[in-house]
C-alpha cells in the first residue's frame, strides 16, 4: 500500500512516463532519446520495424532491462525498483514465451492467477479470451494462435491496471486478430491501460488511441492515427488508361498533374473535391468512360514508410 | 538406476568380498553398496535435477515469464529444491527396503536420523552446485548430458562403484576434498556401524563449504534471461 501511495512527480493521468530513454548494447544504441507519455485507460501503440527498439523499449517499462540515460515512470515506480505490488498491477504478454506443454489450459492459468491479489476467475479468462472449449486441453496440443491467447489469459489473469502486450497477434489468422481487437476494446472499456507494439499497422489504425512511430530507436511521429494520416496528406486518384484518352489535355483542363504507369494513370490531390469535379467533368463531355476509378486517402503504411524513410 | 546397481554391484562383488574396509572398519558389502550408491542416487537426482530444471525453466523462457509476477523470485527455486529432496527421501525408502528385503541388511536404530540429516545436506550443497553452473550450461539438452556425467564420474572416485583401497592413496586423499566422498562414508557408517549418533562431522564440513561457496557463485552469476536466441 505504501507504494501505491507512492507516485512519482508525474500527473497521475499517465500511467507510462518516458522521457529521453536511451539504451545501448555496445556501440549499437537501440533506443535513443525516447519520450512518450501513455494515459489511463487508452490503448498506445508503439510501432515500428523488426530491430526499431519496440521491445528493448517495452523490456525497460517491464523492469527486465536497465536504461543507460533518462526517467521511467510505469505507475508512478521505477520498473527497476517495482516490487512485488508493483507486478500485481501489471500484465505482461512478452514476445515469446512458452509454457509447459503437459499442463492443461486451465491448469497454467489457474497458476498465474495464484500469483495476485486480485485475479479474475479462470472461466472469466479463459471466456474473454476466447478459449472455453479449450479449459482441458493440454498446452503441447495448441495451436500456435491459441497458445498466444494463453499468453494473453496469463496477462490479464491478475485484474492488472495497465497491460503490456509486445506484438500480441503475431501468428493470428485473420478472423482470430479481429476477434482480439473485440477483446482489447472490451479490456479498455473495463479501464485498462494497454501498451501494444506491433508491425501491423491495420491493427495499429483500429485499435490505438495514440500511436509512437520508432525508427531505428528513434521516435519519429507520434500522434493520433487520424493526425498522423493528415500528416501524410494527399489523396490519390487513379484509373486504368482508356483508348483515345489524351492525358496531356486532361491534364490541363481538370488543373491536375497525371502521370501514366504502365496501365495506370494516376495523381495526387491537393483539393480533392474541385479537382475531382472538373476531372469527372471532363471525361463525361469527351464522352470517355473511366475504368477502375479509385480515390484513396493514405493509411497508416503510407505514413509509416514515409517517416521511416523506407519510401523507395 | 540405482536399484539396479544395488542388485548389479552386489552380485558382481557380494559373492567375492564379505566386507569391504572403510575408514578403517570393515563393512558389509550390502551395506557399502546401500550407503553408496543411496547417496549417488541423491546426487544424480538432486545435481542433474536442479541443473535440468533451471536451465529448461530458463530457455523456455519461464523464468523470465514468473519473474514478471509479484510471486517472489526465490519461491519457485525453494519449489524445485523441495521437489528434489521429497524425491530423494523416496529413492532411499526404495532402496532402503531393497536392501532390507532382498539383501536381509537391518539398520542400526540411529541410522535413519542420520540418513535424514545427510540427505537434507546432500540435497542442499548439490543443489547449490547445480544453481551455480546454470550461468555455463546453456541447453537443457547439455544439463541432461553434464549432469550425469558430473555424478558417475565423482562416483568413481568415491566409493560408491569401487571399494576405496582398490583405489590409490593420493586418489582417496584427493577425493577426499570432493563433494560426494564424504557424505557417502557418512552414509556407510551410518548404515552399518552401530553406536553413537551415526553422524560425523567431516561430511558436514566439506559440503557446507562446497554447498555455501557454490551457493555464492549461483547468486553473483544467475540470470532469469533466456541465453539462446
Amino acid at each position: 500500500m505504501l507504494e501505491r501511495s507512492h507516485v512519482g512527480e508525474g500527473s497521475l493521468a499517465n500511467v507510462i512516463e518516458v522521457a529521453g530513454l536511451t539504451k545501448r548494447f555496445g556501440p549499437l544504441t537501440a533506443v535513443d532519446d525516447v519520450s512518450f507519455n501513455v494515459e489511463r485507460g487508452e490503448i498506445f501503440g508503439l510501432l515500428g520495424k523488426n530491430g526499431a527498439g519496440k521491445t528493448t523499449t517495452v523490456e525497460i517499462l517491464e523492469g527486465y532491462q536497465s536504461p543507460d540515460e533518462g526517467r521511467v515512470q510505469v505507475l508512478g515506480v521505477d520498473p527497476k525498483k517495482g516490487g512485488g505490488s508493483w507486478k500485481d498491477r501489471i500484465g505482461l504478454v512478452l514476445q515469446d514465451s512458452d509454457f509447459d506443454p503437459s499442463h492443461t489450459v486451465t491448469e497454467t492459468v489457474k497458476l498465474f492467477a495464484g500469483f495476485f491479489s486480485h485475479p479474475k476467475s479462470v472461466a472469466e479468462t479463459l471466456e474473454l479470451v476466447g478459449l472455453t472449449d479449450k479449459a482441458t486441453t493440454r498446452i503441447g496440443r495448441l495451436s500456435g494462435g491459441q497458445r498466444r491467447r494463453v499468453d494473453v489469459a496469463l496477462g490479464i489473469v491478475g485484474s492488472p491496471e495497465l497491460l503490456f502486450l509486445d506484438e500480441p497477434t503475431t501468428g493470428f489468422d485473420p478472423s482470430a486478430r479481429r476477434e482480439f481487437w473485440t477483446m482489447l476494446e472490451g479490456l479498455r472499456s473495463s479501464g485498462t491501460s494497454i501498451l501494444l507494439t506491433t508491425h501491423y499497422m491495420e491493427e495499429a489504425q483500429h485499435l490505438c488511441d495514440r500511436i509512437a512511430i520508432l525508427s531505428a530507436g528513434r521516435v519519429v511521429a507520434e500522434g493520433t492515427s487520424t493526425s498522423l494520416i493528415a500528416l501524410a496528406g494527399t489523396t490519390t486518384v487513379r484509373f486504368v488508361y482508356v483508348e483515345g484518352l489524351d492525358v496531356a489535355a486532361l491534364s490541363r483542363e481538370a488543373g491536375i498533374e497525371f502521370s501514366v504507369q504502365g496501365e495506370v494513370v494516376s495523381a495526387t490531390l491537393a483539393t480533392a473535391q474541385s479537382q475531382l469535379l472538373r476531372l469527372l467533368h471532363y471525361v463525361e463531355h469527351e464522352g470517355i468512360e473511366l475504368g477502375g476509378l479509385e480515390v484513396v486517402r493514405p493509411t497508416l503504411d503510407d505514413v509509416f514508410l514515409d517517416v521511416t524513410g523506407d519510401r523507395a | 538406476m540405482p536399484v539396479g546397481f544395488l542388485a548389479l554391484f552386489n552380485s558382481v562383488f557380494g559373492g567375492k568380498y564379505k566386507t569391504i574396509p572403510v575408514d578403517g572398519h570393515n563393512i558389509s558389502t550390502i551395506a557399502f553398496y546401500t550407503g553408496g550408491l543411496t547417496t549417488y542416487g541423491v546426487m544424480l537426482g538432486a545435481f542433474t535435477g536442479i541443473l535440468v530444471a533451471i536451465v529448461g525453466a530458463r530457455e523456455a523462457g519461464w523464468l523470465k515469464r514468473f519473474r514478471g509476477t509479484p510471486m517472489p523470485s526465490g519461491v519457485f527455486l525453494a519449489g524445485e529444491i523441495l521437489y528434489l529432496f521429497v524425491t530423494s527421501l523416496g529413492l532411499i525408502i526404495v532402496m532402503l527396503a531393497v536392501s532390507h528385503f532382498g539383501y536381509h541388511l537391518s539398520l542400526p536404530a540411529h541410522a535413519y536420523l542420520a540418513i535424514f540429516c545427510y540427505t537434507v545436506l546432500g540435497v542442499f550443497a548439490f543443489c547449490a552446485m547445480g544453481l551455480a553452473l546454470t550461468r555455463l550450461i546453456t541447453t537443457s539438452e547439455m544439463a541432461g548430458s553434464v549432469g550425469p556425467f558430473t555424478v558417475v564420474i565423482l562416483s568413481f572416485v568415491s566409493g560408491v562403484f569401487l571399494a576405496p583401497n582398490l583405489l590409490p592413496q593420493w586418489l582417496l586423499t584427493f577425493s577426499s576434498y570432493l563433494p560426494l566422498e564424504p557424505i557417502v562414508s557418512g552414509m556407510q557408517h551410518a548404515i552399518a556401524l552401530p553406536g553413537g549418533s551415526g553422524l560425523q562431522l567431516r561430511p558436514f564440513i566439506v559440503l557446507g563449504i562446497w554447498g555455501v561457496v557454490s551457493f555464492v557463485i549461483a547468486q553473483m552469476n544467475f540470470t532469469w534471461e533466456p541465453q539462446r536466441g
